[in-house]
């Protein structure tokens, strides 16, 4: 014990050597987000004729480590949009928070002409872009869905470089190598969503979450899954993968104990 | 997408738990890692005639070998009236980092819309991309990363073209070229367009060739050779294709056309 | 009034020798001529009430509401200066945005209600100020849902440390009224404005403190009440502004809404049935004499 209050409270110095203070950096060039820490991997949508399916699975990880299992990666806004977010989890809960503060703030001046999805992807695209040209990304890839203006599907995407643009499937991460192109094959142009039904885009999305649970390292069974349409938005959190079948995987060698 | 989703755990930060734990500040400048561009492919291209301009751009969007979509327009109406640019007389095409592209278009957009507000008339194409190039000059230290074409008619009814580089630089020109394929589209339309490397048969050989002068083409065959272009580009290069977006200036106004490209 | 001319009517933060602020009574008197509002606590929620008084022909009918929303929950009226009730609501607002950001939960109404409640009351310390010409009514309804931290990840452990407490809860529907001096209290029914006295005569006969009345009942309530406390002869025209909030289960999902056209209507017109009833009784009245 000495005199210096700085030091109460603190482990002793000669038990326990003197505290490390490198973490109160204070000179130096002020630093942002460098990489991402905890992480959601894919995000898949597709659109089809009455509206919008997007999932993403409920795992944050740390690293490889899957660290947190029950993660809403799906966030509902005003109950006619869902934003669906890939990469960095505490940069997601802070968007999570900002469009929390915009919708009370849009209710205060008229509950008519709600913002839709194509608003709130102008919104978002903007903020992303912003803080891309600040050296202080978001790391997150976005994707927004929803309807337009005229009640049409709407799904875009927006990224940590304020990159944007719309398509009738979209997918993040991993995803856009391992399920895009098995929404393409359903939904290959725009024309095409006139053609889908509900169920069938549910069952191609399902499918996709399937694949990428196969094959991503950094993904798991349980998903969240949205179906966005006129009427609202239908959001379950709770999902399992079924009907998963693991034979492909009896054929693969070369890992492990395995040899040739 | 390799970026997001590195799944290194955290690095540089001190790690308590051990040993080695730095017990003075860092110091000394660090590098980011963050970095702020990508390229999202694509090409463009632009033909100036007697009474029209014509430019084009494929709707391709890449990051990597990956195609973001199919259909992401390249090619921008500026001015005119509402969101839907009604009455406009200027295009303006960017290829490059698209996030970079949509902030200058939206810029330019407001400038233009902001001057017939202010001045009562349309603004010339000279003064617009005179414009554009102070825009792209004023952010020179942290650039748009973008290739930009402008079109329009100029005053005395003309087709005009500008382009630019991304710091500013411009210059009015009858034909160009710019993106991924630019390299492979350029030297085809120097010759077609300007005829470069084409000589008056029978003019003699060696220093007695006579160059064949060029003239501005009619419409029907610009189009044809910006098709060509296109076609072949997307031969040879993978960051283009799927569509093929036109936008023809005239005094009259803008014609938009979407011809198909290949999908592989 | 016998101190008017004294002098210590004329600035705001001196107390006169009795020890009274005149510049905050004076303010009182701003309110009393502002059309009546009126808040009732039911026992599934909260109805707040405006008689709007048309000042001019030119007016869109049903446009420029003066009952506002603060954060999702709680509502806001008040009677008085117009402007000085918007900045109150527009520092309600800020109160409330302020405390999400600090605390990631929607302000209690009773916190909200004392920090206005000290807001108003700086006002009267100041002699470069004035203070408030409102007399305000906070309703609100504090959410009896466990509440998810703002973009919380994952659900945290079901009990014990770091999880939460079985049954325990703070919610359910609270009244509050601020007047121009920043004294407030809670009530079970609060009315401000022109038509006070009959309004507050009106909701004593309700028994409010036994917790019986209901939202619909209360939405007729205060439709009723405003419609007596009209008073015909001084102002004719008038808009009835009705607002209500509800627990989580109920119609308006824990949120301050507008109250639906048709009960709006249907309570308005029980409104004036019940008005006509009085007459008819007045009218019989004179016939026995």
């Amino acid at each position: 014990m000495n005199h210096f209050p700085q030091a109460w409270g603190r482990p002793r110095d000669d038990v326990y050597g003197s505290y490390d203070h490198s973490h109160f950096q204070t000179n130096g060039p002020n630093q942002h987000t460098q990489s991402p820490i905890v992480t959601g991997t894919s995000v898949v949508a597709a659109k089809f004729k009455d509206g919008v399916v997007i999932a993403a699975d409920n795992l944050a990880s740390y690293g490889s480590l899957a660290r947190f299992t029950d993660v809403k990666r799906l966030r509902k806004f005003n109950d006619q949009v869902v934003v669906g977010f890939g990469g960095d989890v505490s940069d997601m809960q802070y968007l999570d928070r900002l469009l929390l503060s915009l919708d009370i703030r849009e209710n205060y001046s008229s509950t008519e002409n709600p913002l839709n999805a194509k608003n709130l992807h102008t919104y978002l695209a903007k903020v992303m872009y912003k803080r891309r040209s600040d050296f202080n990304p978001l790391w997150n890839h976005l994707l927004i869905a929803g309807l337009d203006g005229e009640d049409k599907p709407f799904l875009a995407s927006a990224d940590l470089l304020g990159t944007t643009f719309s398509s009738p499937t979209l997918a993040t991460g991993f995803g856009g190598h391992l399920a895009q192109p098995i929404l393409r094959k359903l939904l290959p142009d725009e024309a095409s969503v006139e053609r889908v039904s509900e169920e069938q885009a549910v069952e191609v999305v399902k499918e996709c979450m399937k694949v990428l649970f196969y094959r991503d390292a950094r993904s798991m069974d349980k998903y969240s899954i949205a179906v966005i349409k006129k009427d609202g938005v239908e959001l379950k959190e709770d999902e399992k993968l079924e009907n998963q079948s693991w034979a492909f995987a009896e054929r693969i060698r070369g890992y492990g104990t395995q040899t040739a | 997408m390799a970026s997001v989703f590195t799944g290194a755990p955290p690095q540089g930060g001190p790690g308590y738990s051990f040993k080695q734990t730095p017990t003075v500040a860092l110091s000394g400048e660090r590098q980011h890692s963050f970095y702020p561009y990508t390229d999202n492919g694509g090409s463009t291209l632009g033909i100036s005639g007697a009474d029209f301009t014509i430019l084009a751009g494929d709707t391709r969007s890449t990051h990597g070998y990956n195609i973001n979509t199919r259909y992401a327009p390249k090619l921008f109406k500026i001015g005119g009236e509402g969101p839907e640019n009604k009455g406009s007389r200027i295009v303006l095409s960017v290829v490059g980092f698209a996030a970079d592209g949509d902030a200058l278009k939206e810029r330019l957009d407001t400038i233009v819309k902001m001057y017939k507000y202010q001045h009562g008339k349309s603004i010339t194409v000279a003064a617009c991309a005179q414009r554009l190039s102070h825009i792209l000059y004023n952010k020179r230290f942290f650039p748009y990363y973008v290739h930009a074409i402008l079109g329009g008619i100029d005053e005395d009814g003309k087709g005009a073209l500008y382009s630019y580089d991304p710091v500013g630089s411009y210059e009015r020109e009858q034909c160009r070229a710019a993106g991924a394929a630019a390299s492979l589209i350029m030297p085809f339309l120097d010759n077609q367009v300007n005829l470069k490397n084409q000589y008056e048969p029978g003019s003699g050989t060696g220093h007695d060739l006579q160059a064949k002068l060029a003239q501005p083409l009619p419409r029907k065959d610009v189009e044809d050779l910006v098709r060509d272009a296109f076609t072949s580009a997307v031969e040879r290069h993978i960051e283009v294709g799927d569509g093929l977006q036109m936008m023809i200036i005239t005094k009259d106004g803008i014609e938009e056309t979407f011809t198909p490209l290949k999908k592989d | 009034m016998t101190s008017i001319g004294t002098g210590y009517d004329l600035s705001n933060s001196v107390f006169s020798p009795d020890g009274r602020n005149f510049q905050v009574e004076y303010a009182v008197k701003a309110v009393e001529n502002g059309g009546t509002a009126v808040g009732i606590r039911c026992k599934d929620g909260i109805v707040l009430a405006l008689e709007k008084l048309v000042t001019s022909k030119l007016l869109k009918p049903g446009a420029n509401k003066r009952i506002a929303t603060v954060d999702r929950n709680i509502g806001v009226v008040s009677s008085g200066l117009l402007p000085d009730g918007r900045h109150f609501v527009s520092r309600a607002r800020d109160e409330a945005a302020q405390w999400r950001q600090l605390y990631k939960a929607p302000i209690p109404t009773s916190a909200l209600a004392n920090r206005m409640g000290s807001y108003v009351q700086a006002y009267t310390l100041y002699s470069s100020v004035r203070p408030f010409g409102v007399t305000a009514i906070i309703g609100g309804w504090d959410s009896e849902a466990e509440l998810p931290v703002d973009g919380q990840v994952g659900s945290g452990p079901k009990v014990g440390a770091g999880g939460k407490k079985d049954g325990a809860k703070h919610s359910g529907p609270s009244l509050y009224m601020i007047e121009p001096s920043g004294l407030y209290w809670g009530y079970y029914g609060a009315a401000t404005g022109k038509g006070r006295q009959i309004a507050k005569s009106e909701l004593e006969k309700l028994n409010l403190a036994d917790g019986q009345l209901s939202l619909e009942e209360g939405v007729k309530e205060a439709a009723r009440i405003i419609y007596v406390a009209h008073d015909d002869n001084k102002d004719k025209e008038f808009e009835l502004e009705l607002t209500w909030i509800s627990s989580l289960d109920g119609p308006t999902k824990g949120r301050h809404e507008e109250v639906p056209k048709e009960l709006k209507e249907e309570a308005e017109r029980l409104a004036k049935k019940a008005l006509e009833g009085e007459d008819d009784d007045e009218e019989e009245e004179k016939m026995e004499e």
